[in-house]
């Protein structure tokens, strides 16, 4: 607050002309911007929502800027003839499972990162990013070479697999910062007042791990839900998810109106669930989480 | 360090490095032993150089390996050029600056398929880009410009996906540069652009290596966005390895591709970053 009021009197005292001119030049990038940013995220997605709208004896073609006549029967279509309903359970079950187990595994390591100091400990962190840096269309392949050759028929368990390890790295990272944010001097405050180790974990670890926990548990939800070369190359042909019946709609047989209806079904929750997350992350105050301002 | 407390370490990692090491270590392990004729899943196990040989030699790698390679450079170069301004324009928040921020990293959480349908979308013959054209006279009936040979179309995706990313990592970066520094620069008569060259580049080199790195590798991968939108005369690798397994189940020369992949990424990377070090420094220089 006391920087924001200095950099408010420097600005006040300094001759006017410059920071109108700043001002000026702000206010027409921004125009600039938010016309390229109208261009960039507006237009493709109105233009999926009428996609999935168009009428299908009317049809959408050239050269009709917009559909003629819009109905909700695609939506029916596509949720009554098509796997979508299996592909979604299937997704809906696999991404809730990967984000509870990532977490588990992710938790010790965080722990350990965050708490103790030992020779390697660069190094060790940096070897979390593994995941991160192997194409994930290698990984996909060869794991599912691996899963054969180990004899791992379900097809649910091993996307189960590989997805928590793909998304480990995000888990740990976030946990982490959590673990580091533990205030030592609660601890000892709770030890003190002779609290058992669950009331210690739950006055002085808690607060502080919350945040992260739930942003950990949406982050690996989202990339689960959205992860394709994977869920492709393991789950096919049994186990569908929901971007591998998107890419159905995108590849051979490429049904325009039914991506768009399977690509709304896709953004819209996640967006959602990013936007829980962007104020979680807001409310993840080290300070507020410890109890003390 | 006593043991117990070296145990305690260990246990505690097991479960999440522990489980990354041995994963991705037997993944990249599976991929390159079969690349010289191990772990088949039918057929005979043996020693061969024959799988590198057959896919050394035909066009289709070579092609493969310079498409991939071409894109990912253009993909991270690119990001990061367009992200620097970006980041530099928010390092001081203004009104309206969140807003801006959070649209413009908005394509982060689109989904490389859902963005490839966009799109495609926007530029099919009624799309909103051959309508303008038609408007403004550029031609007088629609384009096809889905699947374009010259890959624009793909570059254009991978720009849209990785700017943000790129924007992410430099604006933490930017914004961590006090403004003392920059004041001083700037009082010492540095222009904007040698402000740049000699103290944002510099301070902010790591980021820019991470979102290089990080792009190039991604891209490099890329299978989505080649296979909806790319050009039909060459394949990407990932792509290309996919089509060898899936036809004949050739998995030992997807293999091979698969570790040529790996050998890529880690080659371009190493180099855009060694690179971007050198030319900063030859910059400095001058």
């Amino acid at each position: 607050m006391v920087e924001i009021a200095a950099t408010e009197t420097a600005t006040a005292t300094k001759p006017k002309n410059p920071a109108r001119k700043v001002g000026l030049l702000n206010r027409a990038l921004m125009v600039l911007l938010l016309t390229v940013v109208t261009i960039w995220l507006v237009v493709p997605f109105t233009m999926a929502v009428l996609w999935s709208l168009v009428d299908p004896k009317t049809g959408w073609e050239y050269p009709d800027l917009l559909p003629p006549s819009l109905t909700i029967l695609r939506w029916v279509e596509v949720w009554t003839t098509t796997a979508l309903p299996q592909a979604i359970a299937n997704s809906y079950m696999l991404a809730p499972t990967v984000a509870v187990s990532t977490l588990i595994l992710a938790s010790p390591t965080a722990y350990c990162f965050a708490r103790f100091d030992f020779p390697g400990k660069g190094f060790a962190q940096v070897l979390t990013l593994l995941p991160l840096v192997v194409p994930g269309f290698v990984l996909a392949i060869f794991f599912s070479s691996l899963i054969f050759s180990l004899g791992i028929y379900s097809r649910f368990l091993s996307i189960l697999m590989a997805h928590c390890v793909l998304f480990l790295p995000y888990a740990i990272r976030i946990m982490t910062v959590s673990f580091g944010q533990v205030r030592q001097d609660l601890i000892d405050a709770a030890r003190d007042l002779g609290a058992r180790p669950i009331a210690v974990f739950r006055a002085a670890y808690m607060p502080a791990l919350l945040p992260g926990i739930l942003a950990s548990l949406i982050i690996v939800f989202i990339q689960s839900i959205e992860e394709f070369a994977i869920a492709f190359i393991v789950g096919a042909p049994n186990f569908t998810t929901i971007p591998s019946i998107l890419y159905s709609y995108l590849g051979y047989n490429f049904i325009r109106p039914n991506a768009a209806v399977v690509s709304l079904i896709l953004v819209v929750p996640n967006v959602l669930l990013m936007l829980g997350l962007e104020r979680l992350l807001k409310s993840a105050n080290p300070a507020q989480a410890g109890g003390k301002g | 360090m006593n043991w117990r407390r070296t145990l305690l370490i260990i246990a505690l990692l097991t479960p999440g490095l522990g489980v990354i090491v041995i994963m991705i270590g037997s993944v990249f392990y599976v991929a390159v032993m079969q690349s010289f004729g191990f772990y088949n899943l039918v057929g005979e196990e043996s020693f061969s150089l024959e799988h590198w040989q057959k896919v050394l030699d035909s066009k289709q790698f070579s092609r493969a390996l310079r498409y991939s390679a071409y894109i990912a450079t253009v993909a991270a170069i690119g990001s990061v050029t367009l992200a620097y301004p970006i980041a530099i324009w928010l390092r001081r928040p203004f009104r309206g600056s969140l807003v801006i921020s959070a649209l413009l990293k908005a394509p982060l959480f689109v989904p490389g398929l859902v963005a490839s349908f966009l799109f495609l979308n926007v530029i099919a013959f009624h799309g909103i880009v051959n309508q303008f054209m038609m408007w403004i006279g550029v031609t007088d009936a629609p384009i096809r410009l889905q699947n374009d040979r010259g890959a624009w179309g793909v570059v254009f995706l991978q720009l849209w996906k990785n700017m943000p990313f790129a924007l992410l990592l430099l604006t933490g970066a930017v914004q961590s540069i006090s403004d003392e520094v920059l004041d001083a620069a700037r009082d010492l008569g540095a222009g904007s652009f040698a402000r740049f060259r000699k103290i944002i580049a510099p301070l902010t080199v790591q980021a820019m290596q991470a979102a290089l790195i990080i792009i190039f590798i991604g891209a490099a991968g890329d299978f989505a966005f080649q296979v909806t939108a790319g050009p039909t005369n060459v394949q990407s690798m990932a792509q290309y390895m996919v089509f060898l397994k899936d036809s004949f189940g050739r998995w030992n020369q997807a293999a091979v591709v698969g570790v040529s992949l790996m050998v890529l990424a880690l080659c371009g990377s190493l180099v855009l970053a060694v690179l971007s070090r050198a030319l900063l420094r030859s910059g400095n220089r001058w």
